[in-house]
């Protein structure tokens, strides 16, 4: 057993290793990840993961419920660490996942993987407590500065490679198996549900969430594309014939008034701490939002977007969706402006507190090209800029989505520090 | 939601009616170590709610050393000698909104009519600072706090040890006076409560209550609110600040998170949405207006909180959790109810009427 795979297993036990050892990792990592371009390619099938926020038990339950590393292909979109009691076993463990396993997992940086942040929301303050100084909290900021800023999912099927998983219903057991978009799993890997491709109908995906409870879920109507993007851009796409599923473009927050292909993305200079303004910023700090065009957005970083940016940006790039994290959806995933983009939120009960589930995406490899597909990127099938006409078929890749709660309370010991304050008193 | 670390799981388990007064024979099991006395669970209970102002004193100190609220006081009152604690900006921005809110509610009703007598009643006051922020010096008030005696203490002796405390809670000219009562509220419901000295039953009172009712039993605690609007038989008014709506998965795990810390909020069903609070404030004897908000309405309304007072919040720290903040804060509420005057004049065009947005309250409660 090499020294990386004992390390795993300790961190698996949820044991910190010692701090030479994770200097030695973070070299390793930094060296790996400096060779990954700002915008990681990631072919399918992959499995895309929200936010962990240190809530290490409840990752050892993504790994059940998603199966394990290197059997399934992850990408994380980042926030690994604050919040949660176990932010640096969670983070170091990923981090040697992806040491050992470089081409099985992706992990791409969150805002939260900053100085600036984990020194107020506790992975600053949890590195001193666990090793008594802050010189692993620093090995690792060194490392959070080479993560990538978003990953492009390749080769997605447009149809779900089929599962043998039963019905968590057996009354449902006849639903039709073919021509299914959206597939909805429990935690024990039973179909809650299956929505078949829209024909020519309005079905609003975002119904499928259960019947919201949050004042944060009270915005849920998806406006159905229509109206001119609100920018001058004359590049439009219809996607093209060889890349049935369309590309996916994962990132932490969202998009930039200063990015308008993801070319630009790769121009960036993202060795550095996460700046406090400017595209790499707006990439992990965004929301969208029921607005037109662009906004102010209320956690003073990054802005909110709108339907019209999102359809343009993903005309313009050739994609059929945006995956992101970033906000709590207490159902754990929330697609949005007819299903351009998604929230994908992986941390159940964030913060032991919210009482949320949480869900983790699944895109299939497409069958035709073998998981292969090259981009076109708006070079091919210029149209002139009118908008095609709205397609009786959604271009989206199936989506399977696994939803699963907080790992059950006999997995986790006693957290290491009691909360406090919690609550108002 | 059962998967919260359990923490206390002894002193949050079952409990049987309380036995205070009637002092029985041990418990037939009380050698095995395991078991607890119910009167043991019971006093262990009355501790952790007494210990709920170390928190609410600590969130006040976090708040000020940030500049969310300016109270010189604060320090004075807080435990000599302890770190200043750091809490979460989401905790942070709750304190001050919850502040502000009562604050404003307070300052309307102390302004309307200045020069005439008032009174200001706050159950379960602990470490609060408003008497020392608001009232010393500036307006004619009997100001009475009430708490369990193990609060009591340590708060007079802060007073005692501060000189300018000791000043302004000395009875001025103009009529003001100071009263700090070590009192178990739950006493003011016997068949013969006691007189709380310096009371008066002539003057408009107002009585505060933030997160202190709700820990009694629900008759219990309707029973205390009785007892000022029995003896007060004219302008009477109450402010209370509480938690709601438990029913939805915040909610649940709110209730369970704080049932492992041994807390229990017993009139939270009950009183469970802003109507259900306002409701509660009718039927109690407010009968001439009343008004609730939560606190993420206070936090986003213009009237509550202007423009610029939010602009300035939102600079003094960095406000990640987002979600999280509307979660948190739409489960707390400051609901208000009166009757007379300068009651009605002071707070009539306050906002606080019913919104659109709580038909979703009666869905699920």
């Amino acid at each position: 057993m090499s020294d990386l795979d004992k390390a795993i297993a300790q961190l698996r036990a949820c044991r910190p290793i010692p701090e030479i050892q994770v200097r030695e990792l973070c070299y390793k990592a930094r060296e790996l990840l400096i060779e990954e371009g700002n915008v990681v390619s990631v072919d399918a099938p992959v499995t895309i993961c929200g936010d962990i926020h240190g809530q290490f038990h409840d990752l050892m339950e993504l790994f059940r419920v998603g199966g394990d590393v290197p059997d399934t292909n992850y990408l994380f979109m980042g926030d690994f660490v604050d919040r949660g009691f176990y932010s640096l076993e969670s983070f170091l463990l990923l981090l040697c996942l992806k040491v050992r396993y470089p081409d099985r997992i992706t992990l791409i940086r969150g805002n939260h993987e900053s100085r600036q942040i984990t020194t107020v929301y506790g992975f600053y303050d949890e590195c001193l407590r666990k090793y008594g100084s802050a010189n692993v909290w620093r090995y690792c900021c060194d490392v959070f500065d080479y993560l990538a800023l978003g990953a492009l999912v390749m080769g997605a099927g447009h149809d779900l490679a089929p599962i043998d998983a039963p019905f968590a219903d057996p009354s449902q057991s006849n639903t039709d198996a073919d021509d299914v978009e959206i597939e909805l799993l429990n935690s024990q890997g039973q179909i809650l549900s299956r929505f078949p491709r829209n024909r020519g109908g309005t079905q609003d995906t975002s119904q499928l969430s259960n019947t919201p409870s949050s004042p944060s879920q009270t915005k849920e109507q998806t406006p159905s594309r229509n109206g001119a993007p609100g920018t001058g851009a004359t590049s439009t796409s219809g996607g093209s014939a060889n890349n049935s599923g369309g590309a996916v473009l994962c990132v932490h927050g969202g998009l930039s008034p200063l990015i308008d292909s993801i070319d630009k993305i790769r121009l960036l200079d993202r060795k550095q701490e996460v700046p406090h303004e400017g595209a790499m910023c707006d990439l992990l700090w965004s929301d969208p939002d029921e607005i037109d065009g662009w906004g102010l957005s209320p956690r003073g970083a990054g802005f909110l977007f709108g339907a019209d940016i999102v359809d343009c940006f993903n005309r313009k790039n050739d994609l059929s969706l945006i995956c992101r994290a970033h906000q709590l959806v207490m159902e754990g995933f929330k697609e949005m402006f007819s299903s351009t983009i998604v929230t994908v939120w992986s941390a159940p009960n964030y913060c032991y507190r919210c009482g949320n589930v949480a869900a983790i995406l699944e895109l299939s490899e497409d069958g035709a090209n073998a998981g292969y597909a090259p981009r076109s990127n708006g070079d091919m099938n210029r149209s002139n800029g009118v908008q095609s006409e709205k397609e009786d078929k959604r271009p989206g890749p199936g989506r399977r989505y696994r939803v699963f709660d907080a790992a059950p309370q006999d997995s986790r010991g006693m957290p290491a520090k009691k909360p406090v304050a919690d609550y108002f008193l | 939601m059962s998967t919260i670390p359990h923490l206390n799981t002894l002193r949050s388990g079952r409990r049987g009616p309380r036995l205070r007064g009637r002092r029985g024979p041990p418990h037939a099991g009380s050698e095995d170590a395991g078991r607890f006395d119910e009167e043991d669970v019971e006093i262990g209970k009355d501790r952790i709610i007494q210990q709920t102002d170390q928190d609410a004193s600590s969130s006040r100190m976090s708040a000020v050393s940030l500049g969310y609220l300016d109270d010189p006081f604060a320090k004075t009152l807080f435990p000599a000698g302890e770190q200043v604690p750091k809490r979460y900006p989401i905790i942070n921005r709750g304190t001050y909104v919850r502040t502000k809110a009562i604050d404003k509610l307070v300052i309307r009703f102390l302004e309307t009519n200045p020069n005439e007598q008032k009174q200001i009643i706050s159950l379960g006051a602990g470490s609060d600072t408003r008497f020392f922020r608001l009232c010393a010096g500036k307006y004619k008030v009997r100001y009475h706090e009430l708490d369990f005696e193990s609060n009591v203490v340590p708060k007079r002796a802060a007073i005692r040890a501060s000189e300018e405390l000791s000043r302004m809670t000395l009875p001025s000219d103009n009529g003001s006076t100071y009263h700090l009562h070590a009192i178990d509220l739950r006493d003011l419901t016997n068949k013969s409560p006691p007189v709380l000295p310096g009371m008066s039953t002539e003057i408009p009172t107002l009585i505060l209550s933030e997160c202190c009712l709700c820990y009694l039993p629900p008759d219990t605690a309707s029973s205390v609110i009785q007892y000022f609007t029995m003896n007060i038989p004219g302008s009477i008014a109450m402010i209370l600040y509480e938690p709601i709506r438990p029913f939805d998965s915040f909610g649940k795990t709110m209730v369970s998170n704080l049932g492992s810390r041994g807390i229990e909020l017993r009139t939270l069903k009950r009183y469970y949405s802003l109507d259900a609070q306002r409701q509660r404030l009718r039927l109690s004897g407010f009968k001439e207006g009343q008004g609730a908000r939560d606190v993420y309405q206070l936090w986003e309304s213009d009237e509550w909180t202007s423009k610029d007072e939010r602009e300035r919040i939102e600079k003094l720290e960095w406000l990640d959790e987002i979600e999280e903040w509307k979660l948190l804060a739409s489960h707390y509420c400051v609901a208000w109810g009166w009757r007379g005057e300068p009651f009605e004049q002071a707070w009539k065009e306050v906002e606080g009427g019913r919104t659109p947005d709580e038909q979703r309250d009666d869905e699920v409660g």
